[in-house]
């Protein structure tokens, strides 16, 4: 796969389409499911574009094959003082899962963090009850710092919400 | 029932004139270490004018996810910092909290300590909440003595989260449930 940027209208589109799942939704986000209009998603989007700050980094995601759009990468908050981010990943389509898409979009925005922002850390949080994306990040070199324990509640149960991290000097040991 | 959900035995929770509080706030932003201990972002310095107009919008929006108090001292009615809820995610019954004395003079007197009791029985009998998270920083001893007093415990650490004095340190995230305190109250 490669990183892209895309139009809005594309972008959009692809959102609300992955947005119907709602179980991709709760794999990747704590705010509530719900649906949203092409239209809406696509103000958002410009409205982000508008005044993008420097502290937020988002790509598409394309299969180098066949050019097909199935997801997205992303990095916030970052803070250039302590040289840390926070990152996000989702791959919308069901079809697309377990196929190593993911471990490689990772790769590659891990190589960005490190080789071009300068940074010195990332973090992450992943859902308990998401064990496929904790495998991809154990296998991106991301360890384990902790878990806010019943952080949420899904289900008619409480889930922790786990926090892993990756820094400089372990990542590049892994490249 | 308790008769006044605001008050503790030192303190109590307040609104504040958003001018006060501004005024407050630009004082204490003075103080670079005050603001290395509160947060990540470089200590920067604020007019009150400015603060103030941050105050004013927080307070007009009424955002339902954030409750945010001054603190006053019960015995001189004195302003000595600020409190907050920000984040609440009702859907999950969850906040995240953060409190700053900027008065110096107060540390180490258990104001920190009542405040933060003050509104974690805010948290768990008036917004029903069922759990409640805050990160602190390791170079800060003091608040982390503060908070397992207070109930909270250590949940993992984001290691060389941060980077200061040339040195890299790790930021620490605790987290209290209902149940747990509970037992404490």
């Amino acid at each position: 796969m490669r990183l892209t940027a895309e139009d809005p209208a594309v972008t959009a589109e692809q959102f609300v389409r992955s947005n119907r799942d709602s179980e991709y939704v709760r794999l990747l986000d704590n705010t509530e499911a719900r649906l949203w209009s092409v239209k809406k998603v696509k103000e958002w989007l410009e409205k982000g574009f508008e005044k993008e700050t420097p502290a937020t980094f988002t790509f598409s995601i394309r299969i180098l094959e066949s050019d097909r759009l199935i997801g997205f990468v992303g990095l916030g908050g970052v803070q250039w003082s302590q040289g840390d981010a926070w990152m996000g990943i989702g791959l919308g389509d069901r079809q697309d899962w377990g196929k190593g898409y993911g471990t490689d979009a990772l790769r590659v925005l891990l190589r960005y963090i490190f080789t071009e922002l300068n940074l010195h850390r990332v973090s992450l949080g992943v859902f308990e009850y998401n064990p496929r994306a904790l495998r991809s990040y154990e296998k991106a070199g991301f360890r384990m710092e902790g878990r806010q324990r019943k952080l949420y509640e899904r289900e008619g149960r409480r889930w922790d919400g786990i926090v892993m991290g990756i820094l400089r000097e372990e990542w590049e040991q892994l490249a | 029932m308790n008769s006044d959900l605001f008050c503790g035995e030192l303190v109590r929770l307040t609104v504040e004139d958003p001018r006060v509080l501004a005024e407050a706030f630009s004082r204490w932003d003075r103080d670079s270490e005050y603001m290395r201990l509160l947060d990540s972002f470089p200590a920067l310095q604020w007019s009150t004018k400015k603060v103030q107009e941050w105050v004013e919008k927080d307070q007009d929006q009424l955002r339902p996810d954030l409750f945010m108090f001054g603190i006053r001292t019960r015995s001189e009615d004195r302003l000595i910092g600020g409190i907050s809820l920000d984040g609440v995610k009702w859907a999950h019954g969850e906040s995240f909290l953060g409190i700053g004395l900027g008065d110096r003079t107060c540390w180490g007197n258990g104001y920190g300590t009542d405040a933060i009791r003050v509104i974690l029985r805010y948290a768990f009998t008036e917004l029903n909440l069922v759990r409640v998270s805050l990160d602190v920083f390791e170079y800060n001893p003091r608040a982390i003595r503060c908070y397992e007093k207070a109930g909270f415990v250590h949940e993992g650490r984001l290691r060389k989260f941060l980077d200061r004095e040339g040195e890299r340190w790790d930021m620490i995230f605790m987290g209290i449930l209902r149940e747990e305190w509970e037992k404490t109250a």
